[in-house]
């Protein structure tokens, strides 16, 4: 080898040790092709590409070595160089590996001239960039969605603005004519006898018929204007962040930002699509770091409130002046001349953000001011998930794979079990015996009738969670019953008018060769593969409740306003009043049932600014507050006020 | 003394037979076709109730409502929107602004009726 080298390359001046370790260890592939195309030299990762030691491959061309139609287009590449004496440099193409993979390669070839300068061959070298033509590639397709989005949100306004302009010609002469009829049937407008009275129970059931066709129509059509389908799954807030943590302290890095990160201790559990998540975020972010001058500082903190989550991307940026932060989320409006804004590159982000924290159910906002920085924050509805995997069925898990027999597992939770439990018109004993016989059923279907239940399959249903063992099961089958099960489950609650259940079904399975620390680790991790879900998610513990609070500021002046809803760790209301984020106040509200008035100590959680009505001038605000060091009788009273009210 | 109601919509004919059916449940009633005088009226006549449409030409229902809602001296009196509009945004809003209750057109004039008495019972 090192004879070959020095004899192709006989008057360079660097240490021919060194060029030839260079060569023997550099990942890019480089060779040497005489003018007919045969290699004189190839490096050790050209021939480690095609399974062969470099001896193997020298003097061969590429026809030899690679398929016919690659070798093609490399041969006319070469001859171009050869030819025109002109190099090629950086040409991306799709290759594909040996071993079947598909990457992209970067192929650069230089005319290699004697000393007459006549060109006797070429040099080359390729260079594996699957790495960055998919972050190219991914960015890409990041703008054709935001681009999406952003005619998405214009198509849905004019749908919506044509479905209530339709809704409102069909409905209001229908309740006109419903109306007046009842007058006459009252006999308001006079007596009436028993045949006319036949005639107007006629007219008004056939009013009523098409009353339920128009609300049919309308709710399709409403249905199908909602094209932005946000697809939930069960994450960690955590991993979303930490995900995209490192593309952005690189971000910060460039222009000498300190980029903070503060985590809650916990572990947070959100019901969300996570892309559309990592989108908010990263929309703030980019914001932040835009706007932020060198040698500043941005922090990412996360709270956990009540029954959300809130993260706050916090900057010591350039601000945003007074005038102009009423209108930094609307729709169409835009801060900075449009310009100036191209240049920036700021676009439809915070619209879209709050578009996006928005169908999640959360709230967005911002305090800042000019020259010191500014803070946004938004919310995302907190869900509470339990381990997935109780110790009773890792056990039995176990069992099986000490036998050597592979177990795959089909785990459902229904997330929002509790709040529907009371809205179904079924005992949960007759739930829980439903649910395991449409298990059972659709386990039939697939794998034949069941003898002894327990050998074949194992099932145990507690408060929405429901894990079926599934050992020795082929993978096509478990598919097969998992889709079935899925689409009984969504029928057999659609049968009781509940269509807003939110179901996650994740499936998993065990090979008997695994370690005992793998499987520790698995069992806590379902992957979550499907979920389906409803259209609404109602929040938690919290009812809707109208009274009055007085709100008494640091500052001793106060603020009368009336709530929304309440629970018993806080209350929502709205106010005309701007206040900032985890400001320390006191609260006074009456209690209607008990007929009390309570005075606590209380935080301003979240703060969501109400679009404003047509011809309004004057901004609402909703906030949420979290009592703080809530006293054991007071929260006894708001208990039982709850219960009152429920 | 029977009770006042506010009864606002732009509809005539709406307005017409509503009237005549509160009228004949022993109800007072005044109307307003459009948000401007509803707001006005509510003002100057001090209603028991106030049956009010959102789609209003001049100022819109909701606000009419918040411009109430928010205002000390009448924030006590109820207020039923009776709407055309049934999508879940505007329930929401309407509870925001401060409502009492939401019904959508088409709606059983029975319903409307109980709704009514309920509300003045509840502010006794």
């Amino acid at each position: 080898m090192v004879k070959r080298f020095k004899k192709s390359l006989p008057k360079i001046n660097i240490s021919s040790q060194l060029l030839h370790d260079f060569f023997d260890h550099i990942p890019d592939v480089i060779y040497f092709k005489d003018r007919k195309g045969k290699l004189t030299f190839v490096n050790k990762a050209h021939a480690k590409g095609l399974g062969l030691e470099p001896k193997q491959v020298i003097g061969k061309t590429d026809l030899d070595i690679f398929p016919k139609a690659r070798a093609a287009r490399m041969a006319q590449d070469d001859e171009f160089v050869m030819k025109t004496g002109k190099p090629i440099i950086d040409k991306i193409e799709r290759a594909t590996r040996p071993d079947g993979i598909d990457n992209y390669v970067s192929t650069t070839k230089i005319p290699h001239y004697d000393k007459k300068g006549k060109i006797i061959g070429l040099f080359g070298i390729t260079r594996d960039v699957t790495r960055r033509v998919r972050l190219e590639k991914q960015r890409e397709q990041k703008f054709i969605i935001e681009k999406k989005i952003e005619a998405q949100e214009e198509l849905k306004k004019t749908k919506s603005d044509f479905i209530s302009t339709i809704s409102h010609e069909l409905r209001t002469p229908l309740s006109i004519i419903k109306q007046l009829l009842s007058l006459i049937y009252d006999e308001t407008a006079g007596p009436v006898n028993n045949h006319q009275r036949e005639i107007l129970v006629k007219v008004n059931n056939n009013l009523d018929r098409l009353k339920t066709t128009v609300e049919k129509l309308l709710d399709a059509s409403i249905i199908e204007g909602k094209r932005l389908r946000l697809h939930y799954s069960l994450a960690s807030l955590k991993d979303i962040l930490k995900d995209s943590e490192e593309y952005f302290q690189n971000l910060a890095a460039e222009k000498n930002i300190t980029l903070v990160y503060h985590f809650p201790k916990e572990d947070i559990h959100l019901f969300v699509d996570v892309e559309r998540v990592l989108q908010i975020i990263s929309n703030l972010l980019n914001n932040a770091i835009k706007f932020t001058e060198s040698n500043g500082h941005i922090t990412v903190e996360v709270e956990l409130l009540e029954d959300k989550v809130r993260v706050g991307v916090i900057d010591t940026g350039i601000g945003i002046a007074k005038e102009d932060l009423a209108k930094i989320f609307e729709k169409f409006v835009q801060v900075v001349p449009l310009e100036e804004l191209r240049a920036k590159g700021v676009g439809l982000g915070l619209s879209i953000a709050k578009e996006l924290v928005e169908r999640h159910g959360g709230e967005i906002w911002v305090e800042s001011k000019l020259g010191v920085g500014s803070k946004f924050y938004f919310t995302l509805p907190r869900y509470f998930t339990t381990k997935v995997l109780d110790r009773s069925i890792k056990d039995k898990i176990r069992e099986f794979l000490d036998d050597n027999v592979p177990v795959c597992l089909i785990n459902i939770l229904i997330v929002n079990f509790e709040e529907f439990k009371k809205r179904i018109r079924v005992g949960a004993q007759k739930l829980s015996q439903d649910l395991k016989n449409i298990i059972t059923e659709n386990y039939e279907q697939v794998f034949g009738k069941v003898m002894h239940q327990r050998e074949r399959f194992f099932v145990t249903e507690l408060h929405g969670k429901c894990t079926i063992i599934l050992p020795d099961a082929g993978a096509k089958e478990v598919n097969r019953f998992s889709e079935g099960l899925k689409q009984s489950i969504k029928d057999y609650f659609l049968k009781y008018q509940i269509n807003d259940v939110f179901i996650a079904l994740g499936i998993m399975s065990y090979s008997a060769t695994f370690t005992e620390g793998e499987a520790g680790q698995a069992f806590d991790n379902v992957n979550v593969k499907e979920i389906y879900i409803g259209s609404e998610m109602r929040r938690s513990k919290r009812i809707n409740y109208k009274t009055n609070i007085q709100i008494f500021l640091p500052d001793e002046t106060q603020e009368t306003c009336e709530t929304i809803d309440l629970s018993w760790t806080g209350v929502c209301a709205v106010t005309r009043k701007s206040f900032k984020t985890d400001e320390k106040l006191n609260v006074s509200l009456d209690l209607l049932r008990t007929k009390q008035t309570l005075t606590l100590p209380a935080k301003i959680r979240w703060i969501h600014k109400m679009d404003k009505l047509p011809g309004e001038s004057i901004d609402y605000y909703k906030i949420g507050l979290e009592f703080e060091d809530l006293e054991i009788k007071n929260r006894k009273l708001l208990t039982k006020e709850l219960q009152l009210n429920y | 003394m029977p009770k006042k109601i506010l009864l606002v919509d732009d509809e005539q004919d709406l307005l017409y037979g509503l009237q005549m059916q509160l009228e004949a449940n022993n109800y007072d009633v005044v109307t307003a076709a459009n948000g401007q005088e509803a707001y006005d009226l509510a003002r100057r006549e001090n209603p028991d109730i106030i049956i009010l449409d959102l789609m209003l030409p001049k100022i819109d229902g909701f606000r009419v409502c918040r411009m109430l809602k928010f205002d000390e001296k009448y924030k006590k009196i109820p207020v039923i929107i009776l709407t055309a509009r049934t999508q879940a945004a505007d329930k929401k809003l309407g509870s925001e602004v401060g409502a009492d209750c939401y019904l959508t057109k088409p709606f059983e004039p029975k319903v409307l009726l109980d709704k009514v008495e309920e509300l003045l019972n509840k502010g006794e």
